[in-house]
Order: structure tokens, then sequence, then C-alpha cells
């Protein structure tokens, strides 16, 4: 047994004289096309924004933009809050796939500004939005029940509602949640540079000191993140139907979260990785591991949708089944089956295989229609709750839902400009973490 | 069956992995398919080097999963439409969204256990006997600290002589002789 031990000490050196190491890339910068792709979804957002113009002049056009805006806005929120979630989440689990995913994410996260910019039309136009908002007090909600734009029971839930629901405590909550974000946000990014610059970068109490610090702001703040999140999106989309209760709303989102800022994480990691220095440092391996995680994200969602359908259905409550009903009836079931297939069926069967998983020309088509999923989920979840479209799916006389197709692409191609200018401010790789040498061995390294 | 007489195969000793990577890749190169590489932990490597990863295993799961999902499926469907048809809540007798679940569990179940048992049997387990052990090195180095590769005799390459040599220029630390 004494030759045993030897041989296990001769065999990780040699293990090694099979395939030549790499080394660390010399440029860790973003490449230039970074910079041209930001061009491009500048570009994207520009035309699009224009095109979304015409529907200022066309039957309810007003209404369906600032609506899709929405959509547009909560798809943003979705990358920036899951960005953030899933940085906390690799810095508290470690895995090499948070070390090369870690820099993109930090970008998502630091377009938070422009996130906080981009909620102010719809805290300034909110009553055009949210009943509750409409009628923010209970005098101004029993006028509205006596004269036909609310029932009762909206009128009821809304004012005992109220103190969540109500634009000033709307705007206090935005304040509350994005702060925070912001905050969780600038200092682990602060800190990302910090680790770097480390004088003792590359020791082993530096990759402690530096782990230690960032498990302990992540750990606590992936908690309260969850509670935050929940709260922003009940506020602002939920509330949309204010009669309708859902434990799971919060999750969902979480869940939807993860869904698309991993499908943009893999799709972002690819395309970098035809240049260098991702081309040195994303294996198959962690593509691979990503890619598991995705499809179990895939899953994850599936069960939390469906779960909360087959407990409304079985309670069979009238509260609570209608926003189904109106989600399913009037030409919604194609949507709402759309919504299951694109979401769920075709990924899931994608992501079975292995081979698709590991192969970079493959996953890029796999990831970009997860996200164009994600898009089809907000649009049902949305616009169902308004009056004119509940259990009514029309496009005659209704040419104005025709801006959840032009103003989402608008608002997520401007999103990913910022994303991607903040993608090319720092290097692609944290330096100083043990993973970096990691990713440099062979692959299946032992 | 009478008892199989004869030579197994050539087994070649190596003290790294990448030696027996080298080895099998030359091997695959010459024609050689029957052959199996055998190493103390897994090495990813040695599996490419076999074209190991297309195996049959996926396509029982699936099956299993298929048989699995039409079972719980109908049964649900024969029991609540025709075997038992309860009028429960007004609800129709077929009611998809409650089959889903135990239907779904049924089909992890059938996949899960068809994955496990056709991978035991699509390996050739559980086998009592196998020729290998006969060679005294193996049975000392294959679960600690050797790598072994070995040609087996009913490939249509196989030659005593020529195998040998071809093994011989990958610098095993030895090529023994296989007896069945």
């Amino acid at each position: 047994m004494e030759m045993a031990n030897e041989h296990h000490g001769a065999d990780l050196t040699l293990g090694h004289s099979l395939h030549a190491a790499r080394v660390l890339p010399a440029v860790l910068t973003a490449p230039e096309a970074v910079s041209t792709w930001r061009k491009r979804a500048a570009g994207v957002a520009v035309a699009f924004g224009l095109i979304s113009l015409v529907f200022l002049f066309v039957p309810l056009g007003k209404e369906h933009l600032l609506r899709a805006y929405l959509m547009g806005y909560m798809t943003c929120f979705n990358f920036v809050g899951g960005a953030l979630a899933l940085l906390m989440v690799q810095y508290v689990s470690g895995g090499k796939w948070g070390q090369i995913l870690r820099r993109p994410l930090e970008a998502m996260t630091r377009t938070i500004w422009v996130l906080i910019l981009m909620l102010v039309p719809i805290l300034l136009l909110m009553k055009h939005l949210y009943q509750w908002a409409a009628f923010p007090d209970a005098a101004s909600k029993l006028w509205a029940y006596h004269h036909g734009f609310m029932t009762q029971e909206q009128q009821l839930t809304a004012t005992s509602k109220q103190t969540m629901l109500s634009p000033s405590s709307a705007w206090i909550q935005s304040a509350i949640v994005l702060g925070i974000m912001a905050l969780v946000i600038t200092l682990l990014n602060r800190w990302s540079l910090q680790r770097d610059q480390d004088p003792q970068a590359g020791t082993m109490a530096s990759f402690d000191k530096w782990r230690i610090r960032f498990e302990n702001l992540s750990g606590p703040m992936i908690l309260l993140y969850v509670v935050l999140m929940t709260d922003f999106v009940i506020v602002f989309v939920k509330s949309l139907d204010v009669t309708w209760y859902s434990s799971v709303y919060g999750l969902q989102f979480l869940v939807a979260q993860g869904y698309a800022v991993l499908a943009l994480g893999i799709l972002t990691l690819i395309l970098l990785s035809r240049y260098e220095p991702i081309k040195s440092m994303f294996r198959v391996t962690e593509q691979h591991d990503m890619g598991k995680l995705l499809f179990a994200f895939v899953m994850l969602n599936i069960y939390l949708c469906f779960a909360e359908f087959l407990i409304i259905w079985s309670g069979n409550v009238p509260d609570e089944i209608p926003w189904y009903l109106n989600r399913i009836r009037g030409g919604w079931w194609v949507i709402c089956s759309l919504d299951v297939i694109f979401h769920w069926v075709i990924p899931f069967c994608i992501l079975l295989s292995r081979d698709i998983k590991r192969s970079k020309s493959k996953m890029i088509w796999v990831c970009a229609f997860m996200l164009v999923a994600r898009l089809l989920d907000m649009f049902w979840l949305i616009e169902p709750n308004f009056p004119d479209a509940a259990g009514n799916l029309h496009i005659t006389g209704n040419i104005g839902i025709l801006a959840y197709v032009t103003v989402p692409i608008a608002v997520v191609a401007f999103w990913i400009a910022f994303y991607l200018n903040e993608l090319g401010k720092r290097p692609l790789i944290n330096v100083n973490d043990p993973h970096t040498e990691e990713l440099l061995e062979p692959e299946h390294a032992h | 069956m009478p008892p199989r007489e004869g030579v197994y195969g050539l087994l070649a000793e190596f003290n790294t992995p990448d030696e027996l990577v080298h080895a099998t890749k030359l091997a695959h190169g010459a024609g050689y398919r029957r052959m199996e590489s055998y190493t103390p932990y897994p090495v990813e490597e040695a599996a490419e080097a076999l074209h190991f990863h297309k195996t049959r295993v996926p396509l029982v799961c699936l099956l299993g999963g298929l048989a699995g999902l039409t079972t719980g499926a109908l049964l649900e469907i024969w029991i609540n439409v025709w075997g038992y048809p309860l009028n429960l809540r007004a609800m129709p007798l077929f009611s998809w969204p409650a089959f889903v679940v135990p239907a779904y569990e049924c089909t992890i179940l059938f996949s899960g256990l068809s994955t496990c048992f056709g991978m035991l049997a699509l390996n050739g387990l559980p086998q009592v006997y196998h020729p290998l052990f006969n060679a005294p090195n193996f049975a000392d180095g294959a679960t600690s600290d050797k790598f072994f590769l070995c040609l087996e005799a009913n490939d249509p390459q196989f030659d005593l002589v020529e195998t040998r040599k071809l093994l011989e220029r990958c610098s095993p630390v030895s090529v023994v002789e296989v007896q069945h």
C-alpha cells in the first residue's frame, strides 16, 4: 500500500503532462466586440422605440404602451434582481461555474441605476395602470364602485390593502427595495475590484479573507432579497388584480429570474468565448454545469406554476379561480398552452441532452429561445389583468396590443446596451480567487 | 454452457492515466473495438478514448419513463372514468389536472428503476467471474494505483503477436496474456 500512495502523488503531477496546462491570458479586458454588440443593442432599442410610437395614435394604444412598458421593465428587473441573487448564491456556494459567470453577473447588477430611472415613468403614470392608484383613498374607491369603475369586491379588497397599495407607499416600497439592492450591489462590486487589487493577492490568507467577507454579506442578503423582491412584484405586477391572493407569487418570480439570468449569462459567455480571455477560460465542463443548473430552473419553474394551478383548481374557490379563467378563456388558452410549451416542454426536452448542453453553437439558440419564452410568460401574467383583455384575447379593434411585441424589445435592448457597457468596464476574470487557477486546468482533471 | 477456454485477451499495465489514454487512442486508431480500460477512479479521457459516451442507457431511461407515464395515466383514467366513476364536487370524471402528479411520479419511478437495472444489465452485471482476475497484477493494482488496457481476443483485429507488439510500443509496465 506504500506504493499505492506514492503513485497517487505521481499521477497528479504526470496527469497534466498529456495536456499542456493553459496560462492566464495576458489581457483580461473585454474584447472590442462588446462595444459593437452594445451599439447594435442601442440601434435595436431606438428602432423598436420609434416603431412603438405608432401605437400612440391607435385605439387603446396608449394604455397598451404603458402595460407593455411594464412588461419590459419587469423583464429587466428580473435580469438585475436575478443577477444579484445568483451572484450572492455563487459567493455562498462557491464553484467554478460561479467564478466564470461572476463578471457578467456583476455587470448586470451594476445597471441598477438605469433600472431605478426606468421605474420613474411607471411611478409617474401609475394611476393609468393600477386601480388602487387611480382611486387612492377609501372615499374615491367608494365613488368608483358607485359609478361602476370597480366591482364591490375590488373596492372592499383595495380599501383593506390600502396600507400597502397606495401611490405613496408604492414610492416608499420601491425606494426601500431598490435602495437596499443598490447598496448590496455597490458593496459586492466594489469589493470584487478591491479583491483583485489586494497586495496579498494569491495567498491563502487573501483568499479566505475575501471569501468570508463575501459570504457574510451574501448569506443574509439572499434571504432579505427574497422578501424585498416578493414585495416589489406584488406591488407592481400582482396588484394589477387586487382581488387575487397567492403565497407563491414572489417565489415564481425568483425562479423566473434564475431562469432568465442563467440563460442570458450562458449566452454572454458563449458569445464572449469567441475572443480572449474567455476563450481560454470557459471550459465545456462549466458550460455543462450551468446547463444542468438551467435545466433545474426549467423544472422548478413548471413545478411552482403547476403546483399553484393544481391547488387553486382543487380548491375551486370563487375568490381564486377567476385569475386563471381570465387567462384561459376567450382565446387566452392559446397563449397559456404556448407558455407551457415554450417555457417547459421545449427547453426540458432539449436540455435533457448532454451533447446539446456541451455544444456552444446549439446552446446559443436554446438560451435565446428561453429568453423569448420569458417574455411570453410575462405577457400572460400582465395583460389579462385589464378588463378589456380579461378572458378576451382579441386583436380586431385592438391593434394596440401589438405594443407588447415592440415595446419590450425596445426596453430590453435598451437595458442590454447598458449591461454590455458595464461588461466592458472590468476585466472579465476575477483573478484573486483560487478557482481561477482551476479554470486553467485541463478538463476532467483529477 | 461449456466453460470457455483459451485466451481472453492481452492486458497491458500502466502507471499513469495518460499512458493508458495514449495506448487506448492508439489501439482505437489501429481499428480495435473490443477493448476495455480499467482504472482505480473515473478517468473521463479514457472513456472518451474508448468512445464510450454513446451508450444505450438513455434510451432505456426514456422507454422506462414513457412506460411509467402511460401506466400511471391509464391507471388513473381507468379508475376515475370507467372503473369507479365517482361524482366528486361535480368535477368532470376526466379531471386531468389531478392526474398529472401521480402520472409524473410513475414516470420518475419507472425511468429511475429502468435506468438502474438497465445499466446493470447492459454492463453484464451481476457477474460472478471475470477472466481478468486470473492476472495477478490486475487483482493487486486495478483498485488502487494501476491503469489497465485489455484488448480482447474476440476482436477481429486481435492477433497474439501483432497485438502484443502494438501494446509494447506504448511502453507498458507489463503485457500479460489472460486466460479464460
